[in-house]
């Protein structure tokens, strides 16, 4: 880059040459002519995301080294000014070649596309289940003795539950009561489940499908002294009304088999692996034959969560398809940038494809009869089979297979003739480990540019492949507007998968993911691992309701006065809640709860990130104020230029929190960053390390009045966490940390190599429209699969 | 969940893993008896192996005992003329001289259960069922067996010593066995309330014996074609975005070259049986299912992958229609009509006259195949006991269950028939097992009906 051309850009020439001769005289010899570092003196290129006057303070505070007088003022913001513009932005590294220029990257799928896109693959041929309401109305016929309504129910969170009366063991009689049950938590004692039932004999059957918001191994458990199954992803198929001793559902496998048992109460637990965003059929079948007493209970522990009973909130009495989802180990995706993507094919990533691609393939071999209505003795089963193969591919491509393509594919049938299902596993295979389905956005033909787009939107929305809708829109070329991608954008937001998808965006955000929120028992003696499973659930579902409700607004997520807390929470969070003398009915259920104004400020001052970044017997305004300096304000930090570890025993311990964190980072290269970190973390001090409101740090009262320089060198004075998330939501720099943040999660890509104004676009409509979530998601997938 | 289901549940995905963990895990050897053979030439000579084969709903007593017992005739007598089979097991007499059948073998196990759950729970087990919510035809509700079965028992023994452990130590075939798991369908016991499943589709037995080799084939027949697709779309890239491709066909060659080296470690003493990986699990298929296990049965033990076995033929009150033999009553029914309807008898006879030829084809494999790294044929190491829940079908008898022993594992003296005059079960399993090496076990099951110890058979 020359200087004439900034100077076309509206440089200030002046300040540009002052700066570039005060830094050839004082800075060149440590940090090198173009601020690249040298070996004897400072090893780290000088580049990041500052601005000029945070470089200026910097520079006046602390170089150069020892010497800071020697280059202050004026002098140093003319050298901040022409680092900034000669090779400290990303834009002066990208003209001097030291940055690649923004690009839209070859990406494979990363681990959660894949599992969805080959889930929904197979999906996209499994029959829609239907309701057994046609079974149970010819029971009632035929019976003519059911007490409730004859009409199926309409979908309802909870499971539905059928009861029967028995005769002759476990043999499902006569239909007595059809409900929705919101829990599975009974003890009927010695009696029955209702009035007019047997005490002696009868039996249960609850179905209904299971929502599952986390990826990862989920734990059931059945808790009975009687018989039960649980079927978990089975396949939906038709049951007779029957239960007796044959395993009800044909076919299908139990998750749980404690169908035998000797009449004490016990406990049967299974293990099945589950991706979040998806609805599983789930189906519990109970019996009591002459036993003592009847009871039944079923449970659940999500990954890394505690058992719990499985409620409404996860249930509901709508049929699911079977997901196919197998817990094949990947390596990690690469996260080096701060968000997932897939730009790394390493040789476990290769056998963890192999061995997921045998075991979809299998699934789909196995289950032809489901998927394409093909049974062994299907007369036309080549050509059944080749087409079936060929809507495999179209889909898993995401694209017209090619001549090529569907020549291999009936080669392939044709070379197992007389091992059908052997070829049709090499198909599968050749279809799910070829580079048009591993890889997202591979060049398509010009003619196919559609479904590059609609494959983008799939990938953007959902991690996924996209469905019938989009497969349409993209034959007929109908993704050329604007407003057609974001009517397709709107539409696909209302599936489940986008909701998952965004709300790995908060997991991400908050640093939700693996934090361990073990406290010093004897300071915290309540805060249990239940305890911290309630937060975390408190913490999601708040930004559920934010996010989900309509004005899905930004400002709400650090703003809003209330915390939503179940019973167990509120005897520690809410001061005013006296658990003897108020017992709401459904004690786990969570409330909204309000506090005193400026009090608590929204995602801020939840206590379970309060707890999360704090240690495990004190706070700590540095890992506090580091979340608040990198997500909330949206300002970037290196990393520490030494590595400091906080020992507690080495201060005097008449020291507050606060004037210890100040101690340890007077150090000038520790106030380089820590004069924006300290001021965030401080102003959080009126809450203790499990995130209670404090006004008392042991005897010390508690200082949480600090003065924080913004990124523009403005000074400004906080209180509290509510002045925190009141400057987030008026600062443009948080907006477009917020955004950015958004679409690397959901495009996976640098929005830069989207046109060098597309943050600034894309934040501007954020804040027309109210900071609305939803919309920003929705403008970013337009931008994405915008036509090229 | 019961111990079995959890082994079935996790079966594939474990099978996956290990199978098509090319780099890695598949290069383990598939043969885990192979080093032991080679190392230890004594184990080889007294490797022992034990298989029992289950038919359901009894025998018709007077078609299958022999008209003469050993220890009821002179002793001349009976050593000269030896064993005389009649005309429902002519299939065996290609093994008659190592054939020992033995009458008077009670299971006198009682308590909860009708006769077929106690029939077929505890004949293994040789034990009393747990007390459960399972009603039968009759008696009171029961649960699960209370204890572990003998196979298991000589499985846990032969795994305990470096000499006989297997990479599988026991595998369960099945034979057209319901998907339901209760105490008609389960004989096999890993303990107390551990029911076993048996494994009746021939292509998951396959898979779970063989499946890495045939999935790494399946992946590298693809492999050309990714090649190509690779190359092809690799032009149409910038050179950045190329390199990862170029990656991509690298590993592509990594994995060709791993799964050739797979192929060479993996080859067989004995080469994979031949299965139709698309046979249907109905019951007309039935003769074709139980020459497959059979096949694979022999073969996972040629190949020494397990030194027990047990084959479970349906279940315990099964309805098999077997119409390849022109039958199209229930099984179970038919035991149920009495003597004097000869039409019946005769089907029962066709019935387990079909058993005893699966029994012969199991136990010609055996003959024909010799002794891996040892003398004689395998048959000659391996100790098949043929067992039914209940004595006869229609008195629903535990008296006198048809025990028809062949082979040699347990080293005992064949080619004749005993009557035992009202020996509990128990103590034959002990005989049995101790035959087999398992000199320590002093009782088995019920520690009140081991009275008298072990049988003198040698």
């Amino acid at each position: 880059m020359t200087w004439h051309l900034l100077n076309a850009d509206g440089l200030d020439n002046a300040r540009f040459e002052t700066g570039a001769e005060i830094y050839r005289q004082q800075c060149a010899d440590c940090h090198g002519g173009d601020g690249q570092g040298n070996e004897t003196g400072y090893n780290d290129p000088l580049f990041g995301d500052g601005k000029i006057p945070e470089i200026s303070r910097v520079i006046d505070q602390t170089m150069p080294e020892g010497e800071p007088e020697l280059c202050s003022g004026d002098q140093a913001e003319a050298v901040a000014y022409y680092i900034y513009h000669e090779f400290y932005s990303l834009a002066a590294r990208r003209e001097k070649g030291f940055a690649p220029k923004p690009r839209v990257e070859l990406s494979r799928l990363t681990v959660d596309q894949h599992r969805h896109s080959i889930a929904d693959l197979i999906a996209a041929f499994t029959p829609e289940p239907r309701y057994e309401s046609k079974g149970l109305s010819d029971y009632r016929s035929r019976r003519g003795n059911a007490s409730t309504q004859d009409a199926p129910l309409a979908e309802q969170a909870g499971l539905r539950g059928t009861y029967f009366d028995s005769r002759g063991m476990n043999k499902a009689d006569s239909l007595k009561v059809d409900r929705v049950d919101r829990r599975i938590d009974f003890d009927f004692g010695a009696g029955s489940p209702t009035a007019d039932m047997k005490p002696d004999q009868f039996a249960i059957i609850w179905d209904g499908s299971l929502f599952a918001t986390e990826t990862g191994d989920h734990d059931f458990r059945i808790r009975t002294e009687n018989g039960a199954r649980l079927y978990v992803n089975h396949d939906a198929v038709e049951s007779r009304g029957r239960l007796r001793d044959d395993s009800s559902v044909a076919g299908s496998v139990a998750l749980i088999d404690a169908w035998v048992s000797s009449g004490q109460r016990r406990e049967e637990s299974a293990r099945t692996f589950l991706v979040a965003g998806r609805s599983y059929p789930l189906r519990l079948e109970f019996f009591k034959y002459l036993d003592d007493s009847a009871s039944i209970t079923l449970e659940w522990k999500t990954p890394g969560g505690v058992w719990q009973v499985m409620d409404h909130n996860v249930l509901s009495t709508a049929p699911a398809k079977r997901s196919f989802v197998v817990d094949i180990p990947f390596p990690a995706d690469d996260r080096s940038l701060g968000y997932e993507r897939g730009r790394s094919v390493s040789n476990q990533w290769h056998q963890a494809t192999n061995e997921f691609a045998v075991a979809a393939a299998r699934e789909v071999v196995a289950r032809l009869p489901i998927l394409a209505g093909i049974e062994s003795d299907t007369p036309d089963r080549f050509d059944r089979m080749e087409e079936f193969a060929k809507q495999f591919a179209r889909r898993a491509f995401r694209r017209p297979v090619s001549e090529l393509e569907a020549e291999r594919i009936a080669q392939t049938l044709a070379d197992n003739a007389d091992n059908l299902d052997g070829g049709l596993l090499c198909v599968m295979l050749m279809i799910l480990k070829s580079p048009s389905f591993l890889y997202t956005n591979l060049p398509m033909d010009p003619s196919s540019r559609g479904y590059e787009q609609a494959s983008t939107l799939a990938m953007v929305m959902w991690d996924s492949i996209p469905d019938d809708a989009l497969l349409q829109s993209a034959a007929e070329d109908d993704l050329k507007t604007d407003q057609k991608i974001r009517d397709q954008a709107n539409r696909m937001l209302t599936h489940s998968q986008a909701r998952s998808k965004l709300t790995g965006f908060f997991h991400q955000w908050l640093e939700i993911e693996e934090r361990d929120l073990v406290k010093d028992r004897d300071l915290f003696p309540d805060f249990d691992t239940a305890m911290v499973a309630d937060l975390r659930s408190s913490l999601l579902r708040f930004v559920d309701r934010v996010v989900w409700s309509k004005r899905s607004d930004y400002r709400e997520l650090l703003q809003s006065d209330y915390l939503l807390l179940n019973d167990r929470l509120r005897t520690l969070y809410d001061p005013s809640f006296d658990p003897t003398l108020e017992r709401s009915p459904l004690s786990d259920q969570f409330r909204q709860f309000k506090f005193a104004k400026q009090r608590r400020a929204g995602v801020l001052t939840h206590p379970y990130l309060l707890s999360a970044f704090s240690y495990h017997n004190s706070t700590s305004p540095v890992h506090r104020g580091v979340f608040l300096t990198r997500n909330v304000v949206g300002r970037a930090l290196k990393p520490p230029t030494e590595a400091v570890t906080f020992q507690d025993d080495q201060f005097d311990q008449g020291l507050t929190m606060r004037e210890k964190v100040t101690q340890l980072t007077r150090d000038s290269s520790c106030m380089a960053c820590h004069s924006v970190i300290n001021p965030l973390g401080f102003a959080l001090e009126g809450y203790d390390a499990i995130g209670r409101f404090r006004t008392k740090e042991g005897d010390s009262p508690v200082d949480t009045k600090t003065q924080y320089v913004t990124a523009d060198g403005d000074s400004i004075a906080f209180q509290n966490a509510a002045d925190i998330a009141k400057f987030a939501v008026d600062s443009e720099d948080a907006h477009r940390a917020f955004v950015k943040a958004v679409f690397h999660h959901l495009v996976k890509q640098d929005p830069d190599a989207y046109g060098p104004d597309t943050l600034d676009v894309l934040t501007g409509k954020f804040r027309d429209n109210e900071f609305n979530i939803q919309k920003l998601v929705v403008e970013i997938a337009v931008v994405a699969a915008r036509k090229t | 969940m019961k111990r079995s289901d959890r082994r079935n549940a996790v079966t594939s995905r474990r099978e996956v893993l290990r199978d098509l963990g090319i780099g890695s895990l598949a290069t383990l050897p598939f043969l885990g008896g192979l080093n032991s053979l080679a190392a230890d030439a004594d184990s080889v000579a007294s490797r022992k192996r034990l298989i029992i084969m289950f038919s359901p709903n009894g025998t018709l007593p007077g078609e299958f005992w022999p008209d003469a017992f050993e220890n009821q005739l002179a002793g001349k007598e009976s050593v000269q003329s030896g064993l005389q089979l009649k005309s429902m097991l002519a299939a065996l007499e290609p093994y008659r001289e190592q054939t020992l059948m033995l009458k008077g073998v009670d299971n006198k196990i009682g308590g909860d259960g009708d006769r077929h759950m106690r029939g077929m729970s505890c004949v293994l087990t040789a034990r009393e069922l747990n007390p459960g919510n399972i009603q039968g035809g009759s008696d009171n509700p029961a649960g699960w067996a209370s204890g572990i079965s003998i196979d298991q028992e000589v499985r846990n023994f032969f795994q305990s010593r470096e000499t006989s452990r297997t990479r599988f130590g026991s595998l369960e075939f099945g034979v057209a066995v319901p998907n339901r798991a209760d105490p008609w369908t389960r004989m096999c016991y890993a303990g107390d309330n551990q029911p076993l499943a048996p494994i009746d589709d021939p292509a998951q037995m396959f898979r779970k014996l063989y499946g890495g080799a045939k999935d790494r084939k399946s992946v590298a027949s693809v492999l050309d074609h990714v090649r190509d697709d690779l190359r092809h779309v690799s032009g149409r890239l910038s050179a950045e975005d190329r390199a990862m491709l170029e990656q991509h066909i690298e590993h592509v060659h990594q994995l060709e070259k791993d799964i050739a080296a797979a192929e060479q470690q993996s080859e067989l003493v004995h080469p994979q049986p031949d299965i139709d990986p698309e046979i249907e699990l109905v019951n007309d298929n039935t003769p074709e299912i139980a020459r497959m296990q059979i096949d694979l049965l022999v073969n996972a033990m040629a190949n020494d992958m397990c030194r027990v076995a047990t084959l479970q033929f349906m279940r315990s009150v099964g309805q098999a229609r077997m119409r390849w033999l022109d039958i199209e009553e229930g099984h179970h029914s038919l035991s149920h009509e009495p003597d004097k309807n000869k039409v019946a008898q005769a089907k029962l006879k066709r019935i387990n006259d079909w058993f005893a030829s699966q029994l012969a084809l199991l136990a010609g494999k055996l003959a024909e195949t010799p002794e891996p790294g040892g003398d004689g044929c395998m048959l000659d190491h391996t100790q098949i006991v043929w067992v039914n829940e209940l004595g006869k079908g229609n008195s629903h008898t535990l008296s006198d269950i048809p025990f028809l022993l062949i082979g040699g594992g347990a080293g005992f003296r064949t080619n004749r028939a005993l009557d035992l005059k009202d020996a509990s079960h128990n103590r034959l399993w002990l005989t049995i097992a101790q035959g087999l090496g398992h000199h320590e076990l002093t009782t088995f099951g019920s520690e009140r009906l081991c009275a008298g110890g072990p049988l003198d058979l040698a």
